[in-house]
């Protein structure tokens, strides 16, 4: 039965290991007065990928430490410049000049978000492997962040409404240049169906004290991970959720007694559990031939992307 | 005992090929049937090699240019053979993070050190740094940057402008052997209280004036307040403070926080409590002002005792924050007291005093 052919990631992370590294991480960035984060969060994304299997085989970060440096202090840069602008202006008591040094801070971090963005796809796609095949991003910049804008000012100007198409049609962009050697993606979502789920999922919230945010967040997850299609060749497999609202709130009650309870030091073992419930709650169905896949990305280095998304903390895709 | 089983990527096909790896002398050979059974061998030169650094107990090779070639390794003996056929090349390289692959009980007892130490470094390094940092701060910087917090926060006060004036006058009658130049303010506000900002700016809620009987008490509140100036308490304040958020913030591995931090305006930092250590070296040090300019020393213990009847029990009103007020100041004030000699009579203070007093209980 080639029908029900259905395959998984598995995640054999363990709470105390990223608990070591978690404190050599803290440890060493304190001392460094914070200049070994880049290494730092090297050192996890590793522990990450090479604890998830896939056929047997673990996946590989490839970023190193020094890279995510340079993207490091790129970012800062960029940062100390726009906040300089906008203390300078705000120093000078002039009222034209301030709000000229404020619309410039805001419009420069409108900016930053979809090249950041772009850049932590390009960076981590090309340092993610599995058997030596290299994932890849192919987006353009220019077309992304024109995309960006024009989404975001829509969803300015409608108050908010059109975020709901504005995030489907930022994802259908990632996934459609999403490669991960010959295959590539495609996300199938629909703006209107998405906004009509959300608005059922805030208001039954409301209505229910929060008890129906479980089954909402549950449906944003099968909403994100069942539109995912995956193409070899031919042959598309789609990508199916199991996660349930029961589910969803044993996760999301025992990690946040785990983190509160132990101030926050526990956060690792929070983590193990959160990367193995998503992916053990997606399915790839269908015929995948996991020999058949072919190198076709080409080397790829540039990490200011990497760094700057972590910096304005947006949840990546 | 050179020949090693091991998984073989060509970097071209995510096929995985179950291979031997031969330990050759200069160079490592990779053999395994191709899906069409066809023997295939691989010659990886030594120089090429890259050992993939890595948390687990597989060792990963790789070599070559972009696309690599990769290989996958269980066999535990395999970092003595290198060892042994290759001592000029070493593969592993000691790290901090090997300590991941031993057991459990290991990374239990370094984390419990490493959090000891975090805790050590957060309530005994972090006010020493701060400390340290603090007094080497340009004083000009620092009067600038007191300014600036001044200006941001007293728009949150009605400043009582006549007041202000006559209470600089006072000020200007007592030497407080300062380079700061001292500012005072005084702001409607009915609780009794008064805080001191870094550089010079001291901020007096009209209440605490209210309240006063005598010029000895006010005498003593600047005094006291222009020591925290003088001593910088705020601005090692504001570094531990900062320090803290920093320490916080890495540790919880949030980048943002110390965005937000630097972004954030100076009231939430102005308003910070001095340790005890600080309050009374700035009540110590507020005596040798009085003292020195022949002022009663009563005035520190009246202006205690008013704070104590107006805040009641000591540590749970919130304006206690500023200024925790204990019995044991008010016993040592009493203390000092006792040895004070030379007070000389300053008719000007006396003057400006009774100016203030006027516009106070009328």
């Amino acid at each position: 039965m080639e029908q029900h052919e259905t395959r998984q990631v598995t995640f054999y992370g363990e709470g105390a290991k990223l608990f070591g590294i978690y404190i050599v991480n803290i440890l060493l960035t304190l001392v460094t007065l914070g200049l070994y984060y880049p290494w730092a969060r090297a050192a996890l994304l590793k522990y990450l990928y090479e604890e998830s299997e896939f056929e047997g085989s673990r996946f590989t970060f490839h970023g190193t430490g020094k890279e995510m440096f340079i993207g490091f202090i790129k970012a800062i840069g960029i940062f100390l410049g726009l906040y300089c602008i906008l203390f300078g202006a705000v120093a000078t008591h002039n009222m034209t000049i301030t709000l000229i040094g404020v619309a410039v801070f805001y419009i420069g971090f409108l900016l930053l978000i979809p090249i950041a963005i772009h850049g932590a796809l390009r960076y981590r796609t090309s340092r993610s492997s599995w058997r030596g095949i290299h994932f890849g991003y192919r987006g353009d910049r220019k077309e992304f962040l024109n995309m960006f804008i024009v989404g975001s000012l829509i969803t300015l100007c409608t108050f908010g409404i059109y975020g709901a198409w504005f995030v489907i049609e930022i994802r259908k962009y990632i996934f459609k240049h999403l490669r991960f050697g010959s295959i590539s993606f495609s996300y199938e979502g629909e703006g209107s169906a998405f906004f009509w789920m959300n608005l059922k999922g805030y208001m039954l919230t409301l209505i229910t004290f929060g008890i129906y945010s479980f089954w909402w967040a549950k449906d944003l997850f099968a909403y994100y991970v069942n539109n995912i299609r995956m193409y070899q060749g031919e042959t598309a497999l789609p990508f199916r959720s199991t996660a349930t609202a029961g589910g969803y709130f044993k996760l999301i009650a025992v990690n946040i007694l785990i983190i509160i309870l132990s101030l926050g030091l526990a956060t690792p073992w929070a983590i193990v559990r959160a990367m193995q419930f998503v992916f053990s709650n997606i399915h790839i169905d269908g015929p995948l031939d996991v020999n058949a896949i072919t190198q076709t990305e080409a080397d790829y280095s540039d990490a200011t992307g990497e760094d700057l998304a972590d910096m304005i903390d947006i949840g990546l895709v | 005992m050179y020949n090693f089983s091991v998984r073989y990527h060509d970097g071209r096909l995510s096929i995985a090929h179950d291979a031997t790896l031969t330990l050759m002398p200069d160079h490592w050979l990779i053999h395994y049937r191709d899906p069409s059974g066809e023997l295939t061998s691989v010659r990886w030169t030594l120089p090429g090699i890259v050992t993939d650094e890595n948390f687990s107990h597989l060792f990963i090779f790789r070599f070559g240019e972009f696309p690599q070639q990769t290989i996958e390794c269980k066999d535990g003996n395999l970092p003595e053979s290198l060892k042994k056929r290759y001592p000029e090349r070493p593969f592993f390289k000691r790290r901090v993070t090997d300590i991941f692959k031993l057991n459990n009980t290991t990374i239990a007892g370094v984390a419990f050190t490493v959090l000891m130490l975090i805790g050590l470094g957060y309530w005994f390094g972090l006010p020493w740094l701060a400390g340290a940092v603090a007094a080497r701060f340009p004083t000009s910087a620092e009067i600038k940057m007191g300014d600036t917090m001044y200006e941001n926060m007293i728009r949150a006060y009605e400043v009582d402008d006549q007041l202000t004036a006559k209470l600089n006058d006072f000020t200007k009658a007592i030497d407080f052997k300062t380079n700061y130049p001292i500012r005072v303010t005084v702001v409607t506000e009915n609780d009794a209280n008064a805080f001191a900002l870094p550089g010079g700016n001291i901020v007096v809620f009209e209440g605490i004036l209210r309240k006063m009987k005598t010029k000895e008490e006010l005498a003593a509140l600047l005094a006291h307040e222009v020591s925290h100036v003088h001593y910088r308490h705020s601005l090692r304040n504001i570094f531990r403070s900062l320090g803290g958020y920093l320490f916080l913030s890495l540790l919880l591995n949030d980048i943002n926080g110390i965005v937000t931090i630097l972004a954030d305006n100076s009231n939430a930092l102005a308003n910070l409590t001095y340790s005890r250590e600080l309050e009374t070296e700035a009540d110590t040090k507020g005596m040798d002002v009085l003292q020195s300019n022949g002022i009663r020393l009563q005035g520190f213990v009246d202006l205690f005792a008013l704070l104590q009847s107006e805040h009641g029990d000591v540590g749970s009103l919130k304006l206690l924050s500023t200024h925790p007020l204990t019995e044991e100041r008010l016993r040592a004030a009493e203390m000092i007291v006792r040895g004070q000699k030379g007070v000389v009579a300053n008719r000007e203070l006396e003057k400006y005093w009774q100016v203030i007093a006027a516009a106070e209980h009328k």
